[in-house]
């Protein structure tokens, strides 16, 4: 089965603002979000919904352990795709032309590259469809495991998972791998859905390899950088030299773990009930190993005024015995 | 400050009977698709004289305009000083240079106004180091344009001012300051002389005297003559207007006389431009104890660091009826402020503006408030205005009147822009492409255009960041009113606590969440608890830098969710958030920032600006109120008596100036070091590598 998960848009939850933000990466925002609209459906539910006698998600102050809703009254199960929570979209206020939309996708680690074409195609239809507009300005990919470390000067780099996993677990190496999926990214850039592509965590030497070989340029190079007035001089230099604009950026490359996605939707206290609290356990959630596939970040601010008006993410997870490994 | 046409300004009792006609005045609605914005950079112009050790202010405004206004001629038709020709070269308009009260003063506004393009972002300080570099070309060599609040010796009894006139005019009848202090355009020195003839005597400004070790006590201003005997007004002090402890003034000159650092943004459309008004309210007092500026009066360190009461007595034109101190018989109300005073409307028709966060002893004009509403206009907006125009028009010229024009702005502004609140609202004035704007007034402007540039770009970010997260500030304005008494604190920034509003994230989503099941009415707005409930005293570290979770959190005060089951979601919503505590401004607009795809250049520059505005929160960098008392107290011809002497004042002069010129060229980064940090400057190098790269 395929879970899709949301935040809807975060800027007016007021879940998206991490208190104590730093340059370190971090998921925090994703996981706060998706959290606080599980727990604000489920309120909804309880409030309005049939079984509103007996449920409440809140602790009560004596101790008395929270009862939750059933997860079919505020999910919504289409085919065999459930939504977590069940989701309205929310089309932007002002003409198209008023926004610039970007969007970044995160292929996750252990995810066969041979689904990335069919995922690109859910995630931005997703994204589309909750905006209601018909392009993307800009869609930037995070390939797993790739990451930039400025400590190194940019000369080399810190482990890249891509290249080393990618032996292991796709028999081919990173960099075909990743312009294989470029690919894939060309051809929504060709079919005018997305209008300019960018990368992130490259360094020069990973922009040096992979630019030969694109077909459309990637524009924007997305960094993290610890004090970010420090960025390698030849990546600065380079970028320029290849009319590459560098970008900054806190997320984390494995931003939606497996092991979070379970305790997110698990049937412990913090968790949403979805899941049973192992494979196999029988506690009336959904059964078998959990696979997160990918997640999308998107944005959409009103440019001449520098509002953001919608920002959230989707994420993908199989759930099931067959979410394996295979291609 | 508002619009300077030429014309024969009326006297005091004509300007009286015309003041009904100007009230009535029709507005209208634009809609305006980007923000646009600027700033507003206020000079004090000063001339060294090394040989004798001293520094005087300098009445040279008109030569400067004048001067600037032949250059400007001359780049158009191609040959100027090397300064402006590097317009072209920048890409950017010429700034635009005006005149100020004091003919000592000078303001400087970018040519074009800003938009909220990284771009320009990054443009400002440049541009504000531009403008300052024009200013100074246009002066001479010993002059410079120097941008503290107030020069610290107006109104000692040494010539102080260059060239020098003697005190006790017609116009402004002061003892301490001569009227040829005034811009001398017609506007100027009659709102000076309306104010006095109005409240039957001069302005009366005491400042609490700083006690430090030799001071006397009772400390009594020596500098008060107690035997003039030219004008009426010169009884003032014999009926004790000067009062032991303080430093007395007793003209407007001591309050228009100083420089502010202030920000307008044109709204989206009148909806937009009335939340921001009232968002930023509550701002106004704290940014003014974070940008506190001003230590010394007329020669004496005071006990308080800012300017904001000396403006608002300055110009505070309330007659003995409207002060209370008689019974009513001529004027219409008692008014509880000066006309330049923290602003006392919210306006924005908001769900979330609760009638208890009002003031209740606002003043209404009630019959011309009962004429707007007849105009169809609405109760809030319509009580701001009839509460702006229980004042009377101080300057009105006598053209306007043969052709009074009732759907004229110019009567409106004239109104408008002699009611001096921290914020102001502004309508679109009739004959521009101009939307509504709403003007940020209260922070002091700083001594490098580092710091000036900082302050303009985070008010800037939070207007942003109050739209896209429809962040709630509000808090009872009374509550405001009091915070603007507490920024006067010697050293606030530290030592005071401010009311602000405890959580000021929305938790709005619930309509949303209630549309999946059915149900396609709004949710209920969560059941307000006690306002009083909704905020509470706070640091300004805490406002800006955060605080983490405590037993004052919103989440276990309000929302029992056995009794108010509609605000749990909201609750819930906060603790998931990881809630509870304050989040602080910097990392609200942190967040923000994050949120934007912005290119490291513009980040890590913003970031710096970030930066140094969280260490001046928390204290790690001194406020320029800080350092210039710091800096008296230690000269060596400080007496610890309070007085600040001419050397004194020459030394620290002469300082400012190494800092601004230091922090302007990215040097140095010792001096000023308890205020910058070296942030205005070795960061800059840093990122001069960036720029370097990129160029």
């Amino acid at each position: 089965m395929k879970l899709i998960l949301s935040t809807s848009n975060i800027m007016t939850s007021g879940s998206s603002v991490i208190r104590r933000p730093t340059v370190t990466k971090s998921n925090v925002e994703l996981i706060n979000s998706l959290r606080a609209n599980i727990v604000e459906a489920q309120a909804a539910a309880s409030i309005t919904g049939a079984d509103s006698s007996t449920s409440s998600i809140f602790e009560i102050s004596d101790g008395t352990p929270p009862q939750k809703s059933g997860y079919p009254s505020w999910t919504r199960k289409e085919g065999d795709t459930l939504y977590i929570p069940a989701h309205e979209p929310t089309p932007l206020a002002e003409p198209r032309s008023s926004y610039k939309i970007t969007v970044k996708l995160f292929y996750l680690p252990g995810i066969p590259p041979s689904r990335r074409c069919e995922h690109t195609k859910q995630a931005i239809s997703l994204v589309l469809k909750e905006l209601g507009a018909e392009s993307i300005d800009l869609l930037i990919v995070s390939y797993p495991g790739v990451s930039f470390d400025a400590d190194d000067d940019g000369d080399s780099e810190a482990s890249s998972a891509e290249d080393d996993s990618a032996v292991s677990d796709d028999g081919a190496h990173g960099m075909e791998t990743m312009v294989r999926t470029w690919r894939v990214l060309e051809a929504f850039h060709d079919n005018g859905i997305i209008d300019k592509l960018g990368v992130s965590e490259f360094s020069s030497d990973r922009l040096a390899k992979f630019l030969p070989q694109t077909k459309i340029r990637p524009s924007k190079d997305q960094i993290n950088v610890k004090d970010c007035c420090v960025v390698p001089k030849t990546l600065i230099m380079y970028a320029k030299q290849e009319g590459i604009e560098l970008l900054t950026h806190n997320d984390c490359t494995d931003i939606l773990p497996s092991g979070t996605i379970r305790e997110l939707l698990g049937p412990r206290k913090e968790g949403a009930g979805v899941l049973a609290a192992t494979a196999d356990a029988d506690d009336g959630g959904l059964k078998g190993d959990i696979a997160p596939q990918w997640v999308i970040k998107y944005t959409a601010v009103v440019e001449d005024r520098g509002v953001i008006e919608n920002k959230g993410y989707f994420a993908m997870a199989q759930v099931g015995s067959c979410t394996g490994e295979e291609s | 400050m508002g619009l300077l046409a030429l014309g024969t300004a009326l006297e005091w009792s004509e300007a009286r009977k015309a003041a009904n006609h100007v009230r009535d005045w029709g507005i209208e609605g634009k809609e305006r698709d980007a923000l646009l914005w600027g700033d507003e950079i206020e000079y004090l112009v000063v001339a060294f004289e090394h040989d004798r050790r001293r520094v005087r202010l300098s009445l040279c405004q008109a030569e400067i305009l004048k001067a600037l206004a032949k250059d400007e001629a001359l780049s158009k038709s191609g040959g100027c000083v090397a300064e402006l020709q590097k317009s072209s070269k920048l890409g950017q308009s010429l700034p635009t240079f005006h005149p100020e009260f004091g003919r000592f003063m000078l303001e400087a506004t970018p040519g074009k106004p800003w938009s909220i393009n990284p771009k320009d972002l990054l443009d400002v300080e440049p541009n504000m180091k531009w403008r300052r570099r024009i200013a100074k070309d246009h002066m001479a060599e010993n002059e410079y344009p120097i941008t503290l609040t107030t020069f610290p010796r107006l109104g000692t009894k040494d010539e102080y001012i260059k060239p020098y006139f003697p005190p006790s005019g017609p116009m402004l009848r002061s003892q301490f300051v001569p009227d040829e202090i005034a811009n001398p355009h017609i506007r100027f020195p009659t709102l000076a002389a309306n104010i006095r003839s109005r409240r039957g005597k001069k302005v009366e400004i005491n400042v609490p005297v700083f006690k430090d070790e030799k001071t006397p006590s009772p400390f009594k201003d020596p500098t008060v003559d107690y035997n003039l005997h030219r004008w009426p007004e010169d009884d003032d002090v014999r009926n004790g207007a000067a009062k032991d402890g303080y430093v007395y003034m007793d003209a407007m000159a001591f309050g228009m006389g100083s420089c502010c650092l202030q920000i307008t943004f044109q709204a989206k459309n009148i909806i937009e431009g009335r939340k921001l008004y009232d968002q930023l309210s509550p701002l106004g007092p704290i940014m003014l104890a974070l940008t506190a500026a001003t230590p010394i009066y007329k020669g004496f360190l005071v006990d308080t660091d800012v300017r904001w009461n000396q403006i608002s007595r300055a110009v505070d034109d309330r007659t003995p009826e409207e002060l209370g101190e008689k019974p009513l018989n001529d004027d219409r109300w008692r008014i509880p402020k000066s006309r330049y005073a923290s602003n006392s409307t919210y306006i924005s028709q908001d769900p979330r503006l609760r009638p208890e966060y009002m003031d209740p002893d606002l003043i209404v004009d009630e019959r011309l408030k009962q004429k707007l509403l007849d105009g169809g206009m609405d109760d809030l907006l319509a009580t701001h205005f009839a509460h702006l125009f229980i004042r009377d028009p101080l300057v009105i010229f006598a053209e306007d009147l043969n052709e009074l024009d009732p759907e004229g702005g110019n009567h409106f502004e004239n109104l408008q822009s002699t009611n001096w609140q921290h914020m102001r609202f502004k309508p679109p004035p009739p004959d521009a492409d101009i939307g509504w704007r709403v003007e940020f007034r209260s922070m002091e402007i700083q001594i490098t255009d580092f710091e000036n540039a900082a302050f303009s770009i985070f008010i800037v970010l939070i207007t942003r960041a109050i739209l896209s997260y429809d962040l709630n500030f509000y808090i009872p304005i009374p509550r405001t009113t009091e915070n603007m008494e507490t920024a006067h604190i010697r050293d606030a920034v530290t030592q005071a606590k401010f009311w602000f509003r405890k959580d000021p994230l929305p938790h709005h989503r619930s309509s949303h969440a209630s549309r999946l099941n059915g149900n396609h009415t709004a949710a209920p707005l969560p059941t307000p608890g006690p306002v009083e409930d909704e905020y509470r005293l706070m640091t300004i570290s805490e406002i800006f830098n955060g605080s983490p979770a405590n037993p004052a959190s919103p989440s276990t005060n309000n929302a029992n969710p056995l009794d108010a089951p509609s605000s749990a979601a909201a609750a819930a919503a906060a603790a998931a958030a990881g809630g509870g505590g304050f989040p602080g401004l910097i990392p609200l607009l942190d967040s923000y920032l994050n949120s934007l795809d912005l290119s490291i250049q513009t980040r890590c520059q913003l970031a710096r600006y970030l930066d140094f505005i969280r260490k001046r929160a928390d204290g790690t960098l001194w406020t320029a109120a800080k350092w210039i008392r710091e800096f008296v107290r230690k000269h060596p011809e400080y007496e610890h008596d309070s007085r600040v002497g001419e050397g004194v004042v020459y030394d620290l002069l002469k300082k400012v100036v190494e800092v601004e010129e230091a922090s302007a060229a990215a040097e140095g980064g010792v001096v000023g070091w308890e205020m910058l940090g070296g942030m205005a400057t070795a960061e800059a190098e840093a990122h001069s590598v960036i720029d370097a790269a990129g160029a």
